[in-house]
């Protein structure tokens, strides 16, 4: 497949100047895009085509993070460059050849669960290895048991790919198609996913090598440098406007289905001159539900609301990271060994950057924001067979309103701190046995405040009946929220004043039951839930008359949620 | 006679064309914002003027207008009411509940143009399938109205789940509509845009309704006062997709028009590099705010769906509202005339996308702008002539924009100022360059095989510039250049395109049947079609791997039923994907999404009379301009482009000076005068022609 032509002598090219350095920067974002692009018009699942929980990225040869695609979700962005190094230690560049591709789900090497599948290849210039293409998608199904945070360790969760060559100088190796195939409730569909995500290397490929041929580049080496240092100095010149200083604080998880321990996470924030360091320690040690976060998630949702807050212009690469330090015990919450079970991580990942912001409240108020109505997860899980015999598996979720700020009210229904699209109502009515009965927002459950959290909404579906009905008489499902009720002891919190977002709760027919669990769903089964509105930012009592009168009248809080909260009376 | 008006943020521009005797008369007014009919009649009245007869002998009168787009982003359409599924009436708000910058702590979006108290759930369902679970609840149709009748609603959306599939619950609420609020515009999901995913149906629709009434109100005021004025023949309308529609027509889903004005503005480019016999091009107009590319292959633009208006951040995608119409696939960027020019924080040359925009303007317009922009690099290089832009009305100090290019750029990054202005010129050259090759990789396009056809002011000073960058051979820079999307709409061929899904295995497919729905929509093309005139078809098939929803489309030559015809396809159709997306060993079967066809016929050439000069044009004068390879300025021979003769040629360097914009010919270019008016520049040996070859040598070792 790859025949081989004699290295052309190179000229070399002239030292990047500041005009060169700007133009590659963007040039290298513009190529993920193009991947990023060429994965979601080639996917076969809407977890991909509409979902975007994946990521795409250009790595040097050194393995150091130069680009990701725009259309992401951040828990990715910290966690690719820990992957990347991984397989770079376990297959060493001396051993790659064009050709090679590289594929894992290993928790502890790559992203922390094993949904998540990572493809990399090397990109080879002139003979020379010189980058690699990375690709990595949240994946519909890996086995195991389904979606659930009941599981005990992490051979309960299904099938783990080792740092594996899928390729070997562009020869598949089927063995690895067959055992995900084997292992897999919805085989074709996951691998079409799987080759979009060698379609996205590819096109990444190309359009690096076009751009190094183009630029007469022979390495990446000195663009790398130049962009990896001016994005750690900018970033590291915005820590050092921060009073130094030690910020505590702590927050207890609500009660895990299937979990007897209640887990606290414990942090302290250091910010010392241009540095800062986030200690873990003394938080709770793992356990046996599927939450613990591996060291790379933790690392990833701590450093993006940082960036996110001093330095949200300049593009996001591996000099962003190094400013940062995470510390914590191994064998933790935090911080957990094989084989702890890791399919709901993001029950605490999702949590860190409300955790810093709890911490920074007072040193950054004009940044900090309220909370995130279904913060840390919403999630819908359905899978079954339709009565020709076709295999489905939906996955959908539902946003909470996102958490009031210094400049403005939380919008309605938004992503926080994970960024992925909502799949449509009229796509998975599509793909799986049931229907949509609801789903609207819910007034007065945005947090009250100066400014106000979003409003969250309520979602109820239905298992359909008769003909269109499942063909094993029941739909395999889960349903995650956040656990975080009004009435908890870990609310969905408001910031600077502000009051706490409302409204949550899951019931099956009526009857309220417990989330996070595999349930079986009958034709005719309604599901109903709620997902809070965002926490308010700032004293309610300081909101603007006429804008309390603008809620009320267009139905965003009620006459009498005006007077209760923001003793504004409505004739 | 033929007349094209085009309704621009800034000029109201006409191109009148006598097609006996190819003349052609130009006349430009300023845009009138509050009533835009204004500018078109007083253009209309000093044409008339001009030509005596003209209302009488004018057959077709052919408009565009970025009217609709202002109605939506001034928020100036009708109180619109929105009516949904029960229980649903929020997903306008909700949108796709993603942020479409995950680093923005504080996102904003557009304000949806339905507010909460105007969207009402009624009881209906139906399924995927399209059968029908629960009926249309007709009574709370009736009190949906009677709450927008108390609210004055002036418009009404309606948008029902998976309507696209069964309509019937739409058009029963259009009937009661019309009983319950007679003469109010109403706007269905399934005529609209009748495709699934229902946040993007109901934006579409709700962004008809809104822009409805008043799109309305000034076609018919426009046709009545040409009408008015003894025009007899009908006017028309040209779409986002390059078609062109009735006043009736575009009356009626006024979300088509939208795009009409960038769509012109193609098809001017693809006009005049037709005279030439060049079907393939890379239209290239670059104004004072943006730049836009636009690949035309075999005479034929690409379209997409992906469209947004009122982006609260221009050049960042999903910071607008969806609007799911067929529009040319343009590349547009922040490049322009007035992008400024900065040193970033990071020590990094920066140019755009922000623009100064006509106020205050680049700092050479000595209107209070203080930032340096790519006009005022431009002017300091010697490109442009500080006494003749506009034609000399509007003086150009260059003192004020050397100084600005000093202080903003020069002195931080330790540039001497005409290193700095050279810098930006390039960089904005080289930015457009970049997101050009991305844009033509991605649709497996080669640059060398591409003419660069330029327009806009700014246009022909960078096509050179930009044609070295990307390695095409050849800029054409047509005449007119001022109003040139205006003589686009002249241009346009009458085109309509039919598709219909059929979503089946190629194996399983019976050619015969396919070859009966090309037919079909043959026929349905032809009632639409005028007689009586060549017409050229275009059958495609939309075809993916059973399971992905994008679909590439791949030409069918023949009839569907010739022998060998299936394996064919399948094998254009591996090909196209190899060509897009690499190899994947992907032995998934292959499903034909819809069957399409494109009729287009030619409307009559404009003929243009060749420019009138019968000798060589010689200099007008000489300045120093800045030449980029030999990093310094030489002494330059300037022409007057309407004193060029047909046939002349002139080599580089060279300046060629027109009203509205100047072409910039360097070292090796060679620029002749075509008999149509055209100036052709072969552009010096192309720089990086192999890249193709050299890439795939690099990877392979």
């Amino acid at each position: 497949m790859h025949t081989r032509v004699k290295a052309q002598p190179v000229p070399a090219g002239p030292r990047l100047d500041p005009i060169t350095i700007q133009l590659l920067w963007s040039r290298l974002i513009s190529v993920v895009d193009e991947a990023a692009s060429g994965l979601m018009r080639t996917a076969y699942t809407p977890s991909v085509k509409e979902y975007h929980d994946f990521c795409c990225a250009i790595f040097d040869r050194e393995a150091r993070l130069l680009s990701h695609c725009t259309v992401t979700t951040p828990g990715l962005l910290g966690v690719i460059p820990d992957i990347m190094a991984n397989f770079a230690r376990v297959h060493p560049p001396q051993t790659l050849k064009p050709g090679d591709v590289l594929i894992t789900n290993d928790p502890w090497l790559a992203s922390g669960h094993l949904i998540d599948v990572t493809v990399a290849a090397p990109i080879f210039h002139r003979g020379a290895l010189v980058a690699y293409a990375l690709c990595i998608v949240h994946h519909l199904d890996m086995g195991g048991r389904m979606a659930t945070l009941e599981s005990k360790d992490v051979y309960e969760e299904g099938l783990k790919i080792p740092m594996l060559k899928l390729y070997r100088e562009g020869e598949l190796n089927e063995t690895v198609y067959e055992f995900i195939r084997a292992n897999t409730r919805v085989p074709e569909k996951i691998l079409g996913d799987l080759r979009a995500q060698l379609i996205a290397n590819h096109v990444c490929t190309r359009g690096l090598l076009r751009l190094m041929q183009e630029y007469r580049l022979t390495d990446l080496r000195e663009l790398a440098d130049e962009i990896i240092n001016r994005t750690e100095a900018s970033l590291r010149r915005k820590i050092a406007q921060l009073p130094s200083g030690t910020y505590p604080y702590a927050v207890r998880l609500p009660p895990i289905p299937g979990c007897k321990e209640r887990v606290d996470i414990k942090l302290a924030v250091l910010i010392e001159e241009d540095r800062i360091t986030l200690d873990y320690r003394g938080s709770s040690g793992e356990v046996g539900a599927a939450i613990n976060c591996c060291l790379n998630a933790t690392k990833s949702y701590s450093a993006y609301p940082i960036k996110a807050v001093l330095d949200p212009e300049v593009p996001n690469n591996h000099g962003a990271l190094l400013p940062i330090a995470v510390v914590a015990d191994e064998g933790t919450v935090v911080h957990c060994r094989p084989p702890a079970a890791t399919w709901g991580r993001t029950m605490i990942s999702h949590l860190y950057p409300e955790i810093i912001f709890g911490a920074l409240e007072k040193v950054i108020p004009e940044f900090v924001l309220g909370a995130q109505g279904c913060c840390p997860a919403n999630e819908v899980y359905l899978h079954g067979h339709h009565k020709d015999g076709r295999p489905f598996m939906a996955i959908a979720n539902h946003m909470g309103g996102f958490g009031g700020s210094a400049r403005q009210d939380g919008p309605a229904g938004l992503c926080f701190p994970f960024n992925t699209r909502d799949i449509p109502i009229e796509v998975t009515e599509s793909e799986a046995t049931m229907r949509y009965v609801q789903k609207e927002l819910v007034p007065d459950s945005g947090g009250p405040g100066r400014n106000r959290g979003g409003l969250g909404q309520v979602v109820e579906f239905e298992i359909l009946s008769g003909e269109r009905g499942p063909a094993e008489g029941y739909v395999a499902s889960s349903v995650r929220l956040s656990g975080r009720a009004e009435d908890s002891d870990f609310p969905v919190l408001g910031r600077l004043g502000g009051g706490n977002g409302r409204g949550y709760g899951l019931a099956v027919n009526g009857k309220e039951v417990e989330h996070g669990i595999y349930r079986r769903l009958y034709p005719g089964d309604r599901v109903r839930f709620q997902v809070s509105g965002g926490g308010g930012y700032g004293d309610p009592k300081a909101r603007e008359r006429e804008r309390v009168e603008r809620d009320v009248a267009e139905g965003y809080v009620s006459a009498e949620g005006a007077r209760r909260d923001y003793a504004v009376a409505i004739t | 006679m033929r007349l094209g008006i085009d309704i621009g943020g800034t000029f109201t521009d006409f191109v009148l064309i006598d097609d006996a005797s190819g003349e052609v008369h130009v006349e430009k007014c300023l845009t009138t914002p509050a009533q835009p009919d204004q500018a078109v009649f007083s253009g209309i009245d000093r044409l008339a003027a001009r030509t005596p007869d003209m209302m009488v002998r004018m057959k077709d009168v052919i408009h565009a207008t970025t009217l609709v787009t202002n109605v939506i982003i001034e928020r100036k359409g009708s109180k619109t009411g929105l009516i949904t599924t029960r229980g649903f009436r929020d997903i306008l708000e909700l949108r796709r509940e993603d942020r479409y910058f995950v680093f923005d702590m504080f996102i904003r979006f557009p304000a949806p143009l339905v507010p909460r108290s105007l969207r009402l759930g009624v009881t209906e369902r139906v399924l995927a399938d399209g059968a029908v679970l629960t009926p249309l609840a007709v009574d709370e149709v009736r009190e949906a109205a009677g709450h927008f009748r108390k609210q004055q609603v002036g418009a009404v959306a309606v948008s029902f789940l998976h309507s696209y599939a069964n309509p019937a619950h739409e058009k029963r609420v259009a009937e009661i509509l019309a009983e319950e609020m007679p003469g109010v515009p109403v706007s269905l999901s399934h005529e609209v845009h009748p495709e699934p995913k229902e946040y993007e149906r109901t934006s579409t629709t709700v962004v008809d309704a809104y822009v409805k009434r008043t799109t309305a109100t000034y076609l018919e005021e426009l046709a009545k006062g040409i009408g008015a004025r003894g025009f007899k023949g009908r006017p028309f309308m040209m779409l986002s997709n390059g078609g062109t529609a009735t006043i009736e027509a575009a009356k009626r889903f006024p979300v088509q028009i939208l795009e009409s004005g960038p769509a012109a503005g193609v098809e001017a480019a693809s006009f005049f590099a037709r005279l030439m016999g060049i079907h393939t091009l890379l239209s290239f107009d670059m104004g004072g705010t943006t730049a836009k590319l636009c690949i035309v292959e075999d005479g034929r633009a690409g379209r997409t769906r992906e469209f947004e208006v009122d982006r609260v951040h221009r050049f960042r995608q999903g910071s607008g509202i969806p609007v799911s119409i067929p529009v040319y696939d343009l590349l547009e960027l922040g490049a322009g005339g007035g992008s400024i020019a900065r040193i970033s924080d990071l020590g990094l040359l920066q140019v755009g996308p922000d623009s100064s925009g006509a106020n205050p303007g680049p700092a050479c317009y000595a209107q209070g702008g203080r930032e340096p922009t790519v006009t005022d690099a431009d002017l300091v290089l010697g490109y442009l002539n500080p006494n003749f832009f506009l034609g000399g009305e509007m003086p150009l100090d260059e003192t004020r924009a050397r100084r600005a290019i000093a202080t903003r750029v020069a002195e931080p990054a330790g540039l001497e100022p005409v290193q700095a202005a050279a810098g930006i010129h390039e960089l904005v050259n080289e930015t457009m360059a970049a997101a050009a090759r991305v844009y033509i990789a991605e649709k497996a396009k080669a640059s060398k095989d591409l003419t660069l056809v330029a327009c806009g002011g700014a246009g022909p000073l960078h096509a050179i510039g930009l044609a070295r960058k990307l390695g095409c051979p050849r800029v054409i820079v047509p005449p007119y250049s001022g109003v040139l999307s205006s003589l686009g709409l002249l241009a346009a061929p009458i085109a309509f395109e039919r598709s219909r899904a059929v979503r089946r295995l190629l194996r399983d497919l019976d050619p015969a049947a396919l070859e009966k729905i090309f037919v079909e929509l043959d026929a349905e093309i032809a009632q639409l079609m005028p007689p009586g005139r060549d017409t050229q078809h275009r059958r495609s098939l939309q075809m993916r791997y059973a399971g992905q929803d994008y679909a590439l489309d791949i030409d069918v030559e023949g009839a569907c039923t010739e022998p060998g015809a299936k394996q064919s396809w399948q094998k254009g159709y591996a090909a196209a994907y190899e060509r897009f997306y690499g190899r994947v060993d992907d032995n998934n079967p292959v499903e034909v999404a819809a069957v399409r066809l494109n009729v287009m016929q030619a409307p009559p050439a404009p003929k243009l009379r060749p420019p009138g000069a019968t000798a060589d044009a010689k200099p007008k004068a000489q300045r120093r301009a800045w030449q980029p390879e030999r990093g310094d300025f030489d002494i330059v021979p300037v022409y007057d482009r309407y004193a060029l003769r047909a046939g002349q040629a002139i080599d580089g360097p060279a300046i060629i000076e027109e009203r509205e914009s100047t072409t910039v010919l360097y070292r090796g270019d060679r620029l002749g005068v075509h008999a149509n008016g055209c100036l052709v520049i072969e552009v010096a040996a192309a720089k990086f022609q192999d890249l193709e070859r050299d890439i795939e040598n690099a990877h392979q070792g």
